[in-house]
């Protein structure tokens, strides 16, 4: 039931939120307490007829990556909403950190010029989730489809200095459980007997791992894990959970073995070549904060993003925190009484878009929002903090684990110094875009006057 | 038809420069010109439920969140579930004790054999049903920090206010003429004073402290030790089509999935974005599939299709015969001109089109049945051009001249006629007669590759 129905100031419709995630878009009404719905993110190409994932058009030309989401916004409002876009707001939802100018021009570009929404506001989703809490303060790890990031945010205020991000989420888990199927998988049925995976499948539909990620595979304990990984796999004396078969296309039927259901998503917690995992993010992210504000992000975790949703993974996540903060580099420089964790009242994967519908809903919404006549004279959409972070952020993560090791802090002094209001020499873009990030802040800051938010001393 | 199979080898240009079948473009009347479907707007014009077929008003359709109240969606196949009655033996309401036989209503789909008995749901007394919507737990704290934030908003947005009328009154002071600025100022200070820090403190809307989430060591979601023993059954186990489609709950077992009113379908029409004159629009009833208004170009542009393809050699003059297709109820004077050399991004062959006009005889449903009019003297016809007519169709011919190897043979010219403007007639309110204009629109021709020389 909406929460407040047919409330709305001055005669205006309720906006509309959209999350366009990597994998999945939300989308849905201001003021609801759940998206209307949960789609993927993809678009049957008007000259090929192939379903895509929009943003795997980014890379190809403006006027393509136009059509694309020209296409998609119309199906979000004519299939899913069913709403005039010329009547409401518009919320976007975005994880500031995997969002690319490009995108996000090219977006308020359809919105604006082909659908003629009346006003557009750009809200940086590790803001927001904090709506749904009622605090100020709080590090946000988002476990996304293709990245993890982490944000440390205090007092409404994003720590940019300390951010963090690493390709471990759901693609990295599809990707291993792809590999170890293959390695391991016997399929049987068929014409002839049974036979290893590969020898039919050359590469596995990715529906079909996220079907067999979401409906066998969990997070192991870290007792587990750590059993596993002191014996040789094979002499392991852990009995694993029983196999899955699993049916495939036809009379087919794939056996998915207990190792595979139980240490697939390890590829989450298993450290890279420079020790990094989703619970070194966390820390880092921490250690890289000023030292006052330390303890009280600690104990304000926000976990968010679909991946997130596995089975076990919360618990894991704890219990690595708490390992990895005996161990060194953190055990000389670290010192944190407790992670404590919030429950926001929401699913994992829907949190940002919640703190969305929350945003639109409010009588504020209009000066926070560019509105189509200001765009129309001046087509810029200002960046939340700036511009520089999505360029930083497209040099510096990309895809790829193996950063060098030294380029982290230069970035991260790049970053803090482009942030800082006087030193800047950006154009108004950026400054306005600062008064934007400012005032959403502002909403939380003033909200919460108690003791969670206000810093102590580690 | 054949527009259908080779529609993308002429296309028109709209007038945002997009190049499309004709049998994709509208005419706006209005504008006379032709309009893509970018250079439409879509809007919403009625919901209704696919299932029953029943209109829904927006209002109603927006506070049931666009969904159907009677029907129903199979919460594991998303197959419509339709109602089963059955009769079960009941207590007796008037007379305690006894037995009777009592007909129940439940939810069962066709498809699957889910019931509504399967995840326990109460069978229902009624047939429309009374079914219980699954509500989300999370309602009360939402709406409390929804409230909570909506109070701050306002408070905000008062203080905004506020401050700028200060600054206006202060202004009004300070431009005083009657010598009274010393005053003025002193009373504007004071009054900036409450503008700034001070004023949140006297803020008439005290506005409670929020109550914060708090933030706690436990977390829910450790395993269960049965996952390392019982085997899994993954008929079971939802998979995320079915978590996506209720979102606030998500659920992981199938003994979980209640199911979903079903979502409306909208019909849509279509505005001209520069005279917003509606282009298209259904009509209301859902049964019906016809329109009030269909301005689509196939009923105001003739519409050109390639006859037969014609054998393509580089740099040798080749004849293609072309069909013309007359919808107006008018005789039409068409003549064909070169497309300019600028506007050109298309052609990549020479072309060599009729000088001569050609006249296309109204379209006339009753002609196709009358075989002996042999219209070609009544016209008097080039017949170096026109190959053959008959009723409202006329065949020309046209000479490509390939200029380029590899790509494909493509030409383009323009089409002038004209065009009896009804629109302006409506609107001179005296039965005057309509006004004719000439229209001049685009065409590109792609005749495809050369011909493979043996
Ligand atoms: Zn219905
Ligand atoms: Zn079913
Ligand atoms: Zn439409
Ligand atoms: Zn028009």
């Amino acid at each position: 039931m909406p929460l407040f129905e047919g409330l709305s100031y001055g005669g205006e419709k309720t906006a509309v939120i959209f999350d366009i995630g990597v994998a999945f878009t939300k989308c849905g009404f201001a003021a609801e307490n759940a998206p209307q719905f949960i789609i993927p993110t993809e678009v049957r190409k008007r000259k090929t007829g192939q379903l895509v994932n929009i943003h795997k058009c980014c890379s190809e030309t403006p006027q393509d990556l136009r059509s694309v989401l020209v296409d998609f916004v119309h199906r979000l409002y004519f299939r899913q909403l069913l709403v005039n876009p010329k009547e409401r707001r518009v919320v976007i939802v975005e994880s500031m950190l995997t969002t690319t100018t490009h995108f996000r021009n090219t977006l308020a570009d359809v919105l604006f010029k082909h659908y003629e929404v009346p006003s557009v506001v750009f809200a940086p989703g590790h803001l927001v989730c904090l709506f749904t809490l009622g605090v100020s303060t709080g590090l946000i790890m988002d476990v996304g489809y293709t990245e993890t990031t982490v944000m440390p945010v205090f007092e409404g205020t994003a720590i940019l200095k300390a951010w963090q991000a690493l390709p471990l989420a759901g693609k990295a888990i599809h990707d291993y459980l792809e590999a170890s199927l293959k390695e391991s998988s016997s399929v049987e049925g068929g014409e002839s007997g049974d036979k290893p995976i590969s020898s039919f499948m050359d590469s596995i539909d990715e529906s079909i791992l996220e079907d067999i990620k979401v409906r066998c595979c969990f997070v192991t304990s870290h007792e587990r894990a750590t059993m596993y990984n002191a014996n040789e796999v094979s002499t392991s004396p852990l009995e694993g959970p029983p196999a899955v078969r699993y049916p495939l296309k036809g009379d087919r039927v794939a056996t998915i073995s207990g190792k595979i259901r139980e240490r697939t998503c390890e590829v989450l917690f298993e450290e890279d070549c420079e020790g990094r995992s989703l619970a070194s993010l966390i820390l880092d992210a921490i250690l890289q904060s000023p030292i006052d504000m330390r303890r009280t992000l600690a104990e304000n975790l926000v976990i968010i993003g679909g991946t997130s949703m596995l089975p076990g993974f919360n618990h894991r996540l704890r219990s690595e925190l708490y390992a990895h903060l005996k161990q060194p580099p953190y055990s000389e420089k670290l010192s944190l009484p407790a992670f404590k964790f919030h429950k926001y009242p929401a699913k994992a994967n829907y949190v940002a878009w919640l703190g969305g519908s929350m945003l639109g809903a409010l009588e504020t919404l209009a000066s926070k929002s560019v509105t189509k006549e200001a765009y129309t004279l001046q087509p810029l959409i200002p960046d939340w903090c700036s511009l520089y972070v999505a360029e930083e952020k497209e040099k510096v993560v990309g895809a790829t684990k193996k950063l060098e090791a030294g380029s982290r802090p230069l970035s991260s002094k790049k970053l803090s110094s482009s942030l800082s209001v006087d030193s800047s020499p950006r154009s108004s873009v950026s400054s306005a875009a600062r008064a934007a990030a400012r005032s959403i802040a502002g909403i939380l800051s003033s909200a919460s006057v108690d003791s969670n938010a206000t810093p102590k001393s580690s | 038809m054949a527009t259908f199979v080779t529609e993308d080898r002429v296309l028109y240009a709209a007038s945002s420069g997009a190049k499309a079948p004709l049998c994709r473009l509208y005419f706006c009347r209005h504008c006379l010109k032709i309009r893509s479907t970018n250079c439409v707007s879509h809007e919403v014009d009625s919901l209704y439920c696919p299932n029953c077929l029943e209109n829904m008003p927006t209002n109603e359709a927006s506070l049931k969140k666009y969904r159907c109240s009677n029907c129903f969606d199979c919460p594991t196949c998303c197959h419509t579930l339709s109602t089963r009655a059955t009769t079960i033996p009941m207590p007796d309401r008037d007379q305690p004790g006894k037995i009777v036989p009592k007909k129940v209503y439940y939810l069962a789909c066709g498809f699957c054999r889910w019931t509504s008995r399967d995840v326990g749901m109460k069978d229902q007394l009624v047939a429309g049903g009374g079914w219980q919507n699954q509500e989300n737990p999370h309602d009360k704290r939402i709406f409390y920090l929804l409230d909570h934030f909506r109070q701050l908003a306002a408070k905000e947005k008062a203080e905004k206010e506020k401050k700028k009328y200060i600054r206006r009154r202060s202004h009004l002071h300070l431009s005083d003429k009657f010598g009274l600025s010393s005053v003025a100022a002193r009373r504007r200070s004071g009054l900036l004073s409450v503008g700034s820090p001070s004023m949140k403190e006297s803020e008439d809307v005290k506005i409670q402290d929020i109550e914060p989430n708090i933030a706690s060591e436990d977390v829910d979601d450790q395993l269960d030790d049965s996952i390392f023993t019982q085997e899994l059954d993954l008929s079971k186990v939802t998979n995320i089509k079915q978590r996506h489609a209720n979102p606030d709950v998500q659920p992981m077992k199938t003994t979980d999935l209640y199911p979903k009113h079903k979502h409306l379908l909208i019909k849509c029409s279509q505005r001209c974005r520069e005279c917003e004159h509606n282009l298209s629009k259904p009509d209301y009833n859902p049964h019906s599939i016809k329109f009030k208004i269909q301005l689509v170009a196939l009923h105001h542009v003739p519409d050109l299709k390639m006859m037969s393809f014609p054998s393509l050699i580089l740099n040798k003059e080749s004849q293609v015969v072309l069909i013309v297709l007359n919808p107006l109820d008018t005789l039409v004077h068409m003549t064909l001109l070169p497309l300019e050399k600028e506007k050109d991004d298309w052609s990549t062959a020479k072309i060599v089109i009729p000088s001569c006009e050609l006249l296309l005889s109204p379209r006339d449903d009753a002609a196709d049945f009358d075989e002996n009019t042999d219209q070609k003297q009544a016209f008097k016809d080039n017949t170096s051009v026109v190959v053959f007519r008959k009723a409202n169709r006329l065949a020309f011919l046209i000479k490509v001249i390939p200029q380029s190897q590899d790509e494909e043979v493509k030409v383009a010219f323009q089409m002038k006629y004209d065009y009896r403007n009804l629109a302006s007639a409506l609107q001179q309110t005296e039965g005057k007669e309509p006004e004719m204009v000439w229209l001049q629109h685009s065409v590109f021709l792609n005749l495809g590759r050369l011909t493979p020389q043996s």
